[in-house]
């Protein structure tokens, strides 16, 4: 296999495996054991590790983020938080500790995160006296500031974000990225005069948001609003983002933009003197997306050879590998790529060589398909001799080559190209998975074909809360996802789907992460 | 004053008061929770002032706040708090940083998050909880750390099987993972760094300088030779003196450690330590070569190119948030804060001015259009137009924020297309210039040269100040004399660990560094009299 120049079919990949574990142990291991419609969830681990992503280590639920992840998280990061400067969102950083008070503040927020949280009891040897939580989110530890910060009408908006560790001790099933016991996230925090400036914000963001999951990770979303049931625990209303996972069926929330009204403002005083000299409280929102955005990316893009990154968040854009055979100038070649990597570098694209020599070409090949990388380009003597390169595509194997001297445009073309194509494809199997449906068998088949359910409702708590527990199963209870924004006609007398009133909205349903 | 004002301040860092004042009964005067913060003489005036109207004013302007010549450790906590950089947290001895205050710590991150990189250091992110168990590998580590662990034991409603350490350092839980990925040759150096909290159970605190749990970026290095591993060492404490001394100002001094003061795990430890404007010395930034001391705990090996199993020899450096607590206590004057131009998130300040109504349309204007002009040449710039205060409080306001350069335009400079520019650095007529044209030209090119300038001088004041306040010493009699007048001394030193402890029990003064920078010539220790190869400085020290 070594130096063909072609990437190992799926038959010769256990070869490689083999190869590799026999010939020179690293810990990279090659090739997946598991098949990403055969075993998701087995799939999906084995590709974060393998990916070099994320590290397991001896506690549950927590991982290490490699630097292959941070890569990501930071040009997410790159392009967020800019967008919020411009929008005058000021970056500020709040303690870790929570004092147990402060967290029971607000009833409703603390039942829904009282059960996740940890604890320190104790300072080096001893037992301190009232034990210390540490965050699952800041609205309880930033509000109390709201409230002495704000005083009069040009106090506001306030508005704050912070780029953080939280903690959320889970029992339930933790999966790399997608739920873990701590992760990092930017989490949003204002107060407004008027409900009118927040419910802007709140939609604002979540632009933002739908922009971070379809022009940098290529993952379509739906931007709506969540159901009562589903909402931000004490907050007014939820919007958020879903993408779904086809091969599971399964939504995942992408991020959230709450409006929190006024009860927390109300519990923690947040008042102001408006124009008049008389008394208001604030109107409030906070907004968050988490290290999950990542894990939502490898689920809905990745393939049986390992991750396929998106261009625009990947660490490393273009791969160059040397393809050296027997009689051939090797000294030439190597200078071939670096030369090739100087001038896409000049260009701005990240670009890398490989040129390590105990790996051969094949072995390379597998290894970097594993990481992803959107583009390869490959450069041998035959190359060399045609001032061409080989480009490979990683989303769908397509070779091309290309003439040196039209390098950078072709690459800037070609990664273009893949972002877009990533975007379409997954946008294609998520469409092919929405079903319309209308009536309660209906509903119950499509759930049981894993499909992203569409079916007007009649915005009913209790019948949410039927349909949950009607639907319970091992592999979970379906749920609303979201109420889509832009929503489809709904044409008069359409009666909802579980209880048969009439239909308000139409929402999704499914199951979820 | 100054007296009266500490102990509620200090209170604030010591006691958890911090929560009583948190959530104030709210029948009563909420103003009074506000100046709780800033001092006991705004309490006890509170009291007189109907809330509604002092509501349109800031503290500051009422009674300003403790000259720094009077009470050095009162303006650092005033300046805190009314320059809006921090407060403290609702947990005793953490804080929460403003956005003021943040954006210095983001100025600190641009810079080095991309020397980390040009040095080939890749970011990644380890987590916050260590098990127990990897603390206790390695002896001294545990032995200097264990004191200050903050333990979780309970998670979700359940008690933990294992107790987890709140890291405060990732020594340990990087070792642990380096172990795992390190097998060859081949595989080093690895080198990474991480932008994190840490939290270390400490009982007097203070912002910035020493919080239960503060911001950092930590880097980990692995190598395979003793000689890469102390040249990273090496060039990283080099990094952090070039940004000192270039961005924040401040003209650190690098050296070694002593064994005393050598972190826990460490064989040696690099350090700038940086003289504040009390003339306490602050240790602002660490760079430590740990040997094998982690590699051989934890078994971290690799196969050499003969195939032969060694351990990896290891770095570690980090700066903190503490480095913001330097900037502000390095510059500065009774006035307020003074911000090194490059580290300013505001550096430029527009004042309009007018008195009479017809006058605002086109100052503001003119204002609008300078504001422009400088932005989008890539400078700070902030425009103050709103008109609830008066030019004379905004000057204060600005100049107490330490913002570098403030721009003056009334309505006869718009007529002569000119503006006043007055330093930050320079306080008064001396530091104001008129006519300055508004053109773009000149306007630019002025203030940009206007930065530079006070970069620069903020730098060569510091300088002075720190070379004015370093005796060099022959005995342990001048040592003493040096450090009880508050200054550094500096001498040659052999001493023993515990002559060290005696110095510090004594006068109060630890060795800050045996400094890079030696004499050169035949020397005798301070105290023994026997010769010596280094001299080393003595100070108190933050």
């Amino acid at each position: 296999m070594a130096g063909k120049g072609d990437k190992p079919a799926k038959a010769d990949k256990s070869a490689a495996v083999a190869k590799s574990s026999k010939g020179r142990k690293k810990e990279t291991g090659l090739g997946l054991t598991n098949t990403k419609d055969g075993n998701f969830g087995e799939w999906y681990s084995e590709v974060v590790t393998n990916g070099e992503m994320i590290e397991y280590y001896e506690i549950s639920g927590c991982y290490i983020l490699r630097p292959w992840t941070m890569a990501i998280w930071e040009i997410m990061q790159n392009f967020f938080d800019p967008e919020i400067k411009t929008m005058n969102i000021k970056t500020c950083y709040f303690p870790l500790f929570v004092s147990n008070n402060v967290l029971q503040k607000e009833k409703d927020h603390i039942e829904g995160f009282a059960p996740e949280v940890a604890w320190v009891t104790r300072s080096g040897d001893s037992d301190l006296e009232v034990p210390i939580a540490i965050r699952p989110t800041s609205e309880t530890v930033m509000y109390p500031y709201f409230s002495k910060w704000i005083r009069g009408h040009r106090d506001l908006p306030l508005r704050l974000n912070q780029w953080c560790n939280v903690v959320r001790w889970e029992f339930s099933n933790p999966t790399p990225f997608i739920r873990s016991r701590e992760f990092l996230w930017q989490e949003g925090h204002t107060a407004f005069a008027t409900k009118e400036e927040a419910d802007t914000e709140v939609l604002e963001i979540l632009e933002l948001y739908r922009r971070l999951y379809e022009e940098y990770l290529a993952v379509p979303v739906v931007k709506g609003r969540k159901s009562e049931l589903e909402k931000f625990a004490g907050g007014l209303y939820t919007t958020s983002v879903e993408a779904f996972i086809p091969n599971t069926g399964r939504g995942v929330q992408g991020a959230t933009s709450h409006c929190l009204g006024q009860n927390f403002a109300k519990m923690f005083e947040i008042n102001f003197e408006d124009e008049k000299g008389e008394k208001a409280m604030v109107w409030q929102n906070s907004w968050a997306y988490s290290t999950r955005t990542i894990g939502v990316m490898v689920m809905v893009h990745g393939d049986d050879k390992g991750l396929v990154l998106p261009p625009k968040v990947s660490a490393v854009q273009v791969i160059v590998v040397h393809v050296p055979y027997k009689d051939a100038d090797v000294k030439e070649i190597i200078n071939a790529c670096s030369a090739t990597v100087k001038t896409l570098c000049d260009a701005g694209i990240r670009a890398e060589a490989d040129l390590r020599e105990n790996y051969s070409p094949g072995w390379k090949y597998s290894h970097w398909e594993m990481k992803g990388v959107p583009l390869r380009i490959e450069i041998g003597p035959k190359d060399l001799a045609n001032k061409q390169a080989r480009a490979v595509r990683r989303d769908n194997g397509a070779k091309v080559d290309i003439p040196m001297a039209d390098l950078v445009d072709s690459v800037k073309g070609m990664l273009d190209t893949i972002q877009q194509n990533m975007f379409d494809v997954a946008k294609e199997k998520r469409d092919a998975c929405i079903q319309v449906t209308k009536t309660w068998d209906e509903f119950i088949e499509a759930l049981g074909q894993k499909k992203l359910i569409l079916a007007p409702w009649c915005d009913e708590e209790e019948v949410e809360k039927e349909v949950k527990a009607k639907t319970k199963g091992e592999t979970g209870a379906a749920k609303t996802l979201c109420s889509p924004l832009e929503q489809p006609e709904l044409p008069e007398g359409t009666l909802c789907f579980a209880s048969g009133k009439p239909a308000k909205k139409w929402t999704y349903w499914g199951r979820s992460y | 004053m100054g007296a009266l004002r500490l102990p509620s301040l200090t209170s604030i860092f010591t006691v958890s008061s911090a929560r009583s004042s948190l959530f104030p009964r709210r029948s009563s005067n909420r103003l009074n929770v506000r100046r709780l913060t800033s001092s006991a003489k705004v309490f006890a005036k509170a009291t007189e002032v109907a809330p509604a109207e002092s509501n349109q004013k800031l503290p500051v302007q009422e009674q300003g706040i403790t000259p720094r010549s009077q009470d050095f450790n009162a303006w650092y906590l005033d300046v805190i708090s009314m320059a809006e950089l921090a407060d403290y947290g609702p947990v005793r001895g953490t804080m929460v940083i403003r956005p003021y205050g943040y954006a210095i710590w983001e100025a600190i991150q641009d810079y080095l998050n991309v020397k980390f990189k040009e040095t080939g250091h890749s970011n990644m992110y380890f987590p916050q909880f260590i098990p127990y168990s990897f603390i206790e590998k390695e002896a001294s580590h545990v032995e200097g750390f264990s004191p200050e662990l903050a333990l979780v034991t309970v998670g979700g409603g359940k008690e933990l099987e294992e107790k987890l350490v709140v890291r405060p350092t990732s020594e340990t839980i990087v070792n642990h993972m380096f172990t795992q990925w390190i097998q060859s040759y081949r595989d080093l150096p690895l080198m990474i760094n991480q932008w994190a909290n840490v939290t270390r159970w400490e009982m007097r605190t203070k912002p910035f300088i020493r919080t239960l749990e503060f911001l950092w970026q930590e880097g980990h290095t692995a190598h395979a030779t003793p000689e890469e591993a102390e040249k990273e060492a090496m060039q990283m404490i080099d990094v952090y003196t070039k940004f000192a001394y270039e961005q924040a100002a401040i003209p650190v001094i690098p050296g070694r450690k002593s064994r005393v003061e050598t972190f826990a795990g460490a064989d040696r430890t690099y350090t700038i330590e940086a003289m504040m404007g009390d003339r306490k010395a602050l240790q602002a930034g660490t760079s430590h070569n740990l040997g094998q001391n982690f590699s051989r705990a934890f078994g971290t090996q690799f196969a050499d190119e003969n195939g032969q199993r060694q351990h990896v020899w290891q770095t570690s450096w980090a700066i903190s948030t503490r480095f913001v607590g330097g900037i502000i206590m390095t510059h500065g004057d009774d006035a307020g804060l003074m911000l090194p131009p490059r580290l300013a998130s505001v550096q430029v300040v527009i004042v309009p001015i007018w008195k009479k109504a017809n006058e605002k349309n086109e100052v503001l204007d003119a204002a609008l259009s300078v504001k422009d002009v400088l932005h989008s040449a890539g400078i700070k710039v902030k425009l103050d137009d709103s008109d609830q205060r008066t030019p004379g409080w905004k000057f204060n306001f600005w100049e107490m924020k330490g913002v570098p350069l403030r721009i003056e335009i009334g309505p006869r400079d718009v007529s002569s297309g000119s503006v006043v520019v007055s330093r930050r650095d320079i306080p008064g007529k001396p530091g104001k210039v008129f006519g300055i044209s508004m053109e773009s030209s000149v306007l630019v090119p002025y203030i940009k040269e206007k930065l530079d300038e006070i970069q620069s001088s903020l730098l060569d004041k510091a300088i002075a100040f720190r070379d004015s306040n370093i005796v060099d010493v022959s005995s342990y009699d001048e040592l003493k004399v040096a450090i009880s007048q508050g200054k550094w001394a500096r001498g040659p030193w052999v001493g023993s660990d515990e002559d060290e402890l005696k110095v510090k029990e004594e006068t109060g003064a630890t060795i800050r560094c045996y400094p890079f920078d030696q004499p050169q010539g035949p020397k005798k220790c301070l105290m023994t009299g026997s010769p010596a190869d280094e001299v080393a400085i003595f100070a108190k020290s933050y």
